[in-house]
């Protein structure tokens, strides 16, 4: 297995207030792993600092390349995607024009081209990936009209679209219900097992311990344990820190058939 | 030396009227989160009141029909009672625009409050214009009435209303800054700036503060006017762009701190009065024998430019909910088809139409241009831009001096110009580079200002005087407006030059439609909905940005250009901000987001076409029509913000639905809002 993106001692400081401190994670090349961690532990921070968006120490490697000095569209376009608490979305453009745009760039040619003939080159990875997270008939919708579920699974289409090398989802699950939690889960470990790397933040425990290879916890911004989800699940400190008392209960339901996912 | 310290302490009169207008600016921020450009107008407006009310002892009233212009209230009127009532119509205004416009307004985006403060602005100086006349007049003094009042420092005298107007200014920040730290209104209005949502659920009134926190902005920037009109002189212009400087103090201010805004703008006045002092000595740079103008203007825009990156380039975020700040830009389905009609409609319109009205429809063409051009940089991108008409302006003036003295004609001038406004565009644009939204405005206004005064007015450019333009020459064939024709022949300007600019501009608005159906043109839509989103696929926010700046100062050349050819000659009133900013409104009127749109605001504009017919066929004077604009921007902001072009548009998809049907019922739902088109068509033939 290759390292598709590795972080090493990366730190946010907010004045005073260290989110994120000396983190070091190890994505694969197929391999999925999940961030969790208490509300305010950094895990949203941590991908805004991987992806460029807040100023940070430390080094971010993508595929072996240093890319911790990037603006943000430098690493997109290197390989390294993202989705958004809130979703996101271009609300101007339709469903497949959001995917279209986030194909990469293009040389002024197309783009003259494309002015002169009103006519938009469009990509055969649109499609196939618009099908592949169940899309395809809302393409042409406008990306204002859906609804919410269908805007986190339009984000994870359009972050999937570049064929990225790695791709950070930050609560790709919430606002959805268990059935359709469920159902992002198995086309999110379709995408890895076909080699894509992935780090996946959610608060559905039932999602991240039944998908996930690994797990990382994070608490004041800090790794306090990592290891396989059944590892995660009896250790100690995780249980104190984050799952506290209703971690037995967890445990349970992510084994039952129709977890319920913890809130 | 010590005439040096003379002006310096002369400067502190407009430096008061400055931070006055920083301080109304402040309050309208922190009450409202609108970033008020109104504020000088209502100096202005102010000033008006009170020297209508010494001089004569009337009333001026509102535009109104059967309203009368003023009221006699019996003979002049004494200092302080006059002083009292033009502060109370100030404040009147204040209330009236936070109630009606702003209240309305409170989860909308920045960009179309600052847009709202705009079109105030444009009303009350059409307004100024149409009672007083765009001339100045020297207006009666508040402080100091003889040369008795003078102070004598260093050996000169110095007027006691400059230390007075300055003690006033300070006093006034002194009692906000105190009621702000230690009342509950001003922790109420705090609270609400930060969190408007978490304020009202803490039982404050977001609503009240707005309202309170406004009516004491106009008044300050009313008394303000008043105070300092006798030391500039009383004019629609003067006091109503001295908000550029002030947007200057409130910017290091960070948009809060009353300290740093009254010493920030105190600060300007005294360095604008240094330049006067200065451009008398003889090292000063000359042109033409005289000293070079608008370097003040020049330093203001350099003191934005430097107060946007000591913040940070960021306004500190009110807690609202934002909505999207524009209407959707709709992709036209077709273009060719549409393009074509136009230039026959627009061609058979100049081989029929009487001269005045087809110097009225050339007037139009070009101004469609201009309004193609905020289309790209406002409707796609959502980059508020005032600089438009500036760089047409910069292409003009190229365009003359290519004639004059490098013998370039047609069509080579008109693609050089509008290639040296592609560059003074993207000079602003990388100098606001990391502005966005409301920031770029105020950087573009400072530009637009600093642009006239420093550049157009320089005599050895343009000048009031003006420069000529000689007629655009192509194979022999003259092309300009006094050309020869076949038909219709009898006087200027000639249906050739017309044709010329009806081809120029349906090329340039089937290309703008081109743009928006390119991939360019959904990136350009996509940074405009969420730049960090657009960051994370990939998308280089910045490129695209510049990419729309370019295209767009592209397009404002050309319209310059063909300006330059209109005119015969050019000169700086033809380029001037106020115009500037009617066309902004005019924009937004026709439909900022669509190439139907800036057609219909190129038919809108001043000394247009429906211009024409209004003013010859209802006799209704130009001034009325830029009142009625700045009216219309507020409403189109409130009510219908595509513009007319989104209601035709939506009028007609609706009658494609429903008339095929023959359903009575659905007949009547789709021709009532149809009366709206038809009433937009009757005043265009």
């Amino acid at each position: 297995m290759t390292s598709a993106l590795k972080i090493q001692g990366l730190s946010v400081s907010y004045g005073g207030v260290r989110a994120v401190s000396g983190v070091d994670l190890l994505l694969a090349e197929g391999q999925l792993v999940g961030l969790i961690g208490p509300n305010g532990a950094g895990k949203t921070t941590l991908i805004d600092a991987c992806c460029g968006f807040t100023a940070a120490t430390g080094q971010v490697l993508l595929a072996g390349e240093d890319i911790s000095r990037l603006d943000p569209h430098q690493r997109a376009r290197r390989g390294l995607a993202r989705t958004w608490q809130a979703a996101d979305l271009f609300e101007d453009l339709t469903v497949r024009e959001n995917l279209l745009v986030s194909t990469g760039p293009r040389p002024w040619r197309t783009t003259t081209r494309e002015i002169l003939t009103g006519r938009v080159a469009t990509s055969k990875n649109v499609d196939e990936t618009l099908d592949g997270v169940g899309l395809g008939p809302l393409a042409d919708r406008g990306a204002h009209e859906l609804s919410q579920g269908q805007r986190k699974l339009v984000g994870v289409a359009r972050a999937l679209v570049g064929k990225p090398k790695a791709v950070c989802m930050d609560e790709p699950a919430a606002g959805l219900d268990t059935r359709e939690s469920r159902e992002l889960g198995t086309r999110l470990r379709g995408f890895v097992d076909a080699g894509l790397a992935m780090l996946l933040v959610d608060h559905d425990m039932g999602l991240v311990l039944s998908v996930c290879d690994h797990i990382v916890v994070l608490d004041f911004g800090k790794v306090i344990a990592s290891g396989t989800p059944s590892d995660i699940r009896t250790h100690p400190a995780v249980i104190e820190a984050y799952l506290g008392r209703a971690a037995a209960t967890v445990t349970d339901e992510s084994t039952m058939p129709e977890g319920q996912g913890a809130a | 030396m010590s005439e040096i310290l003379l002006f310096a302490l002369l400067g502190l009169g407009l430096g008061a009227l400055i931070a006055g207008l920083g301080l109304a600016i402040v309050l309208s921020y922190r009450g409202s989160g609108t970033v008020n450009l109104a504020v000088g107008a209502v100096a202005m407006l102010g000033a008006y009141v009170f020297y209508d009310l010494k001089t004569a002892g009337v009333l001026l009233m509102p535009p109104i029909p059967f309203v009368p212009d003023t009221i006699s209230l019996g003979g002049p009127w004494a200092t302080a009672p006059a002083f009292g009532v033009a502060v109370l119509v100030c404040a009147f205004t204040g209330a009236l625009f936070d109630v009606v416009v702003l209240r309305r307004l409170r989860g909308a985006s920045p960009l179309a409050k600052l847009l709202a403060s705009l079109g105030l602005m444009v009303t009350l100086q059409a307004f100024a214009v149409l009672r007083f006349g765009s001339s100045g007049q020297s207006a009666p003094a508040v402080l100091s009435e003889g040369p008795s009042d003078s102070v004598r420092v260093f050996g000169q005298s110095v007027p006691d209303d400059r230390f007075i107007l300055t003690g006033l200014v300070i006093l006034a920040a002194t009692i906000l800054w105190v009621v702000y730290r230690y009342t509950r209104f001003g922790l109420a209005t705090r609270a609400a700036s930060e969190h408007e949502t978490k304020a009202m659920l803490a039982g404050l009134a977001p609503g009240e503060l707005s309202l309170v926190n406004n009516v004491l902005g106009f008044a300050v920037a009313g008394a303000l006017g008043i105070f300092v009109a006798p030391m500039t002189q009383l004019d629609p212009t003067t006091i109503a762009l001295s908000v550029v400087p002030a947007l200057a103090a409130a910017l290091f201010a960070g948009f809060t701190s009353f300290g740093i805004v009254t010493a920030a703008g105190l600060a300007m006045g005294v360095l604008s009065s240094l330049v006067t002092y200065f451009s008398s000595k003889s090292w000063f740079p000359t042109s033409n024998g005289v000293a070079i103008p608008g370097v003040t203007e020049l330093l203001y825009f350099l003191v934005v430019v430097i107060a946007m990156f000591a913040r940070g380039a960021k306004l500190p975020t009110r807690g609202t909910l934002e909505e999207t700040s524009l209407p959707p830009a709709g992709r036209a389905r077709r273009v060719l088809a549409p393009g074509g009609a136009l230039a026959a409609v627009g061609i058979a319109a100049l081989l029929v139409m009487p001269f005045d009205f087809r110097q009225a429809m050339v007037n139009s063409v070009i101004a469609a241009i201009v309004c193609l051009s905020l289309v790209v940089v406002v409707g796609f991108v959502g980059q508020a831009s005032v600089i438009q008409l500036g760089l047409a302006g910069v292409a003009g003036f190229v365009v003359s001096r290519l004639a004059l003295h490098a013998g370039i004609g047609f069509p080579l001038a008109p693609v050089i110009a509008a290639a040296v406004a592609t560059g003074a565009g993207l000079l602003i644009a990388v100098s606001a580079l990391r502005v966005r939204g409301v920031n770029l405005a105020i950087v573009t206004l400072a530009a637009a200002l600093a642009l006239q005064q420093f550049v157009f007015a320089n005599p050895a450019i343009g000048g009031v005087g003006g420069a000529v333009v000689p007629s655009p020459q192509f194979l022999g064939l003259n092309l300009g407006p006094n050309a020869s024709f076949p038909i219709n022949d009898a006087s200027p300007p000639s249906p050739v030059f017309g044709i010329l600019c009806v081809v120029v501009a349906v090329c340039l608005g089937m290309l703008v439609a081109g743009i928006r159906r390119s991939g360019l043109g959904q990136r350009m839509l996509a940074v405009r909905s969420n730049e960090r989103a657009a960051a994370a696929v990939g998308i280089n926010v910045r490129n695209v940005k510049l990419v729309a700046f370019a295209i767009s100062s592209a397009l404002a050349g050309l319209a310059g250009a063909l300006y330059a050819y209109n005119f015969g000659s050019v000169s700086v009133s033809n380029f001037e901000v106020p115009a500037a900013l009617g066309f902004v409104a005019f924009a937004y009127l026709g439909g900022i987001t669509t190439v139907a749109g800036a057609f219909i605001g190129g038919l809108l504009v001043t000394q247009g076409l429906a211009s024409q017919a209004i003013n010859v066929w209802f006799g209704v004077p130009v001034n009325y029509e830029l009142l009625v604009a700045g009216l219309a921007l507020i409403a189109t902001i409130m009510f219908n913000p595509l513009g007319i072009a989104g209601s035709v548009s939506a009028t007609l998809r609706a009658r494609s639905r429903h008339l095929p049907s023959g359903d009575s019922s659905h007949k009547r739902i789709a021709t009532e809002p149809g009366s709206d088109s038809r009433n937009v068509e009757a005043v265009q033939p």
